[in-house]
């Protein structure tokens, strides 16, 4: 650039701020407006979407998925993508190393590259077709972030469609806008724009198709994230992992009825020896990793795969502390379900699974000794079981299951105890066993929908 | 009274010559998306100050990082808020920071005489990239932790020197303490430092050169 353009430029520059306004207060006004604007976006998100929370890391766990900061989304995406072409695809650094340094390095030496004075939008029609393409392939490749390429039954129409719309359309229309701005004599201003105009419809077509046919998200499980949830949660976890060994209340000191660990010396759990003593990452690692000398089993992922992972660990500690160790202060807890109004029909989602899942499915569940008798599902619950035609019988009062959770023990016909008074080392309080009652009568509605349809208003008093 | 204290103030300070040289400059007429560039600057500052109140209570080590982010949302008066306005403040600087780049580009703002200007602003850009990469390990939790694996591993594939690069930010061949130290180290020390240097050399050369017009026909 000479120096009479450079005068020229500056020239021009201080026309402009003859005919300009004053930083303070026209720009400033504006700048302070958009701030206070985002800053109100930042509260209300903050408010109203929260952050969303994810289990402890826990380096065991290599089944987890990994997705990146959503902004690196659409690299992440492309490096999927290019993957998918023969030969070059195998080659990772060209798109890890290679594309991104391109990508950066151009744009870092943008202003050594375009070094022409021209400003006007007409004028540089190739650099601002191309960064249009490119943007939209960025957040078309970050719509498209979470959906495989290749599908479950092993087709690869969803990375075909995908290649098409993040990868072969832009690379096309790209060469056409090179080729249109370097062999047209004249500026060809219209041609480039209908070019990246269809591109983009055809950019955006092949990614509503995909996303049309990509198969639905799983919903994520939901994380405890306030005490209370991590509480329970923990008391869950103790419910179907700890209880046969140590009891409900922690106090076991021999274990009983547990195959392989019979009569087998045990500390007290809820004993302030345990809970002084040790310290909550203490607690996770015996868990985790147990103490096989002294009859305590690993629990963690560190041996097992289907282990508990670090948070849930977690939870079970929390749940200790909590109800044993008398330095915590046990908050307010929900009840396991909202109290039963008079004539209302319990039903299994909201009723009875959180009883199941507390007292049962600790013995209840495939490879314990428990009749055949598997209770983590509902229709496990009605269709399994050695005596399956006698446990649940709607409207019949004298269902095994409703016999022994009121502690009368079933007998054969020569006596012999052949079902146990369940729960085998406690009672339920007795508005769970009045919703089991209900429930069994009333025909053993699974949602609460079916449960309402039932319900019957109750003669009122005289 | 207040005239007097403004009047030794202003001795001392230069607070008459400050207004005319810093506020009360002419500027070509702009429009809203010169707000760009200040919103950056202002989400900055809120990253500073709910990034500091967080430093508070957050602690740096795979024993205590999930836990202590766990008593900042739930245990800690307004940590949520602190920590929520943190969490999205992040995105959202990202997303201004990137339009802020658009619009100097659409607008042929980098040319002569902002060409150095342009240079500091991909530093920004990248730097600010930095702390979210490495902002985004901190609350230790599995979307953080295996994110983080992956994001390293594709720094490991640079040719010759990816394995140098890789032990270099993860401080070990794998993901460990160590990583969560320098992350935060990063996060908190060095590239808000960086950050820091570049935004006011890049106010500096704003100032000096005065904000672009938009381009008429004629350019």
């Amino acid at each position: 650039m000479n120096d009479e353009t450079k005068k020229q430029i500056n020239a021009k520059y201080e026309r402009e701020l003859q005919r300009g306004e004053r930083f303070w207060p026209d720009s400033i006004f504006k700048d302070v407006v958009v701030s206070l604007g985002l800053f109100i976006v930042l509260v209300l998100l903050a408010t109203f979407v929260g952050v969303e929370n994810s289990p402890k890391a826990d380096p065991s766990d290599t089944s987890y998925i990994p997705r990146p900061e959503w902004y690196f989304l659409f690299l992440f995406k492309f490096l999927a993508l290019y993957g998918q072409i023969p030969v070059l695809g195998k080659i990772e650094w060209l798109a890890t190393v290679l594309v991104p340094t391109i990508g950066i390095g151009l744009l870092t030496l943008l202003p050594f590259i375009d070094k022409s004075p021209w400003r006007y939008y007409t004028r540089r029609m190739l650099p601002l077709t191309v960064m249009g393409l490119i943007v939209i392939d960025m957040v078309l490749l970050t719509m498209m972030s979470d959906i495989p390429t290749v599908a479950e039954d092993g087709s690869k129409l969803l990375g075909l469609l995908q290649t098409t719309a993040g990868l072969i359309v832009p690379g096309l229309a790209l060469i056409a806008l090179f080729f249109m701005a370097y062999k047209r004599d004249e500026n060809p201003v219209a041609p480039m724009l209908w070019t990246l105009g269809l591109a983009a419809v055809l950019m955006i077509g092949f990614t509503a198709v995909t996303l049309a046919l990509a198969p639905p998200a799983e919903a994520e499980e939901a994380v405890a994230s306030t005490l209370v949830d991590q509480i329970t949660a923990g008391q869950d976890l103790y419910s179907v992992h700890c209880v046969e060994c140590h009891g409900d209340d922690g106090k076991v000191t021999v274990i009983e009825g547990v195959e392989g660990l019979e009569g087998k010396e045990v500390s007290p759990i809820n004993s302030r020896d345990v809970l002084y003593t040790l310290n909550d990452a203490s607690m996770a690692e015996i868990i985790n990793y147990g103490r096989p000398d002294a009859g305590m089993n690993p629990f963690g992922k560190a041996y097992n795969a289907e282990g508990l992972t670090k948070s849930e660990i977690d939870y079970i500690v929390l749940f200790m502390r909590y109800n044993w160790d008398d330095r915590f202060e046990k908050p307010v807890f929900k009840p396991l379900f909202p109290p039963l109004a008079d004539g209302e029909v319990p039903s299994y989602d909201v009723h009875i699974a959180p009883m199941v899942k507390r007292y049962c499915v600790s013995c209840h569940r495939a490879g314990k000794e428990n009749n055949e008798f598997v209770m983590t599902s509902y229709d496990e619950i009605l269709t399994t079981g050695d005596n399956v035609d006698r446990n649940l019988v709607a409207g019949d009062e004298t269902s095994y299951l409703l016999q022994v959770i009121q502690g009368h023990a079933i007998l054969n016909e020569q006596g012999e105890e052949i079902i146990g008074v369940m729960p085998p080392k406690s009672t339920l309080k007795a508005e769970y066993i009045d919703a089991w009652i209900r429930w069994i009568l009333n025909g053993m509605p699974q949602t609460a929908e079916d449960a309402a349809k039932l319900f019957v208003a109750p003669t009122p008093a005289p | 009274m207040w005239k007097k204290a403004y009047e030794w103030l202003d001795e001392r300070l230069g607070l008459n010559a400050m207004y005319t040289n810093l506020l009360d400059r002419p500027e070509p007429r702009g429009n809203w998306w010169n707000t760009l560039g200040s919103a950056s600057l202002f989400l900055f500052i809120i990253q500073g100050l709910t990034g500091i109140f967080l430093t508070v209570y957050y602690t740096p080590s795979p024993d205590h990082a999930y836990d202590s982010v766990q008593y900042i949302m739930n245990g800690v008066a307004f940590g949520w808020l602190i920590r929520g306005i943190h969490h999205w403040g992040a995105s959202l600087m990202v997303i201004v920071v990137f339009i802020h780049l658009l619009r100097v580009f659409f607008t042929a703002s980098f040319k002569y005489p902002r060409e150095l200007t342009w240079l500091i602003g991909i530093g920004l850009l990248i730097t600010t990239l930095g702390m979210g990469f490495t902002g985004y390990l901190l609350p230790w939790h599995q979307m953080a932790f295996w994110a983080t694996t992956v994001g390293t591993q594709i720094a490991g594939t640079v040719p010759f020197v990816g394995e140098f690069i890789l032990k270099a930010l993860r401080g070990g061949p794998e993901l460990s303490a160590l990583t969560l130290q320098r992350f935060f180290a990063a996060h908190i020390w060095m590239l808000p430092a960086v950050l820091a240097g570049l935004i006011g050399v890049h106010l500096f050369l704003i100032i000096k050169h005065g904000e672009s017009h938009y381009p008429s026909q004629d350019e």
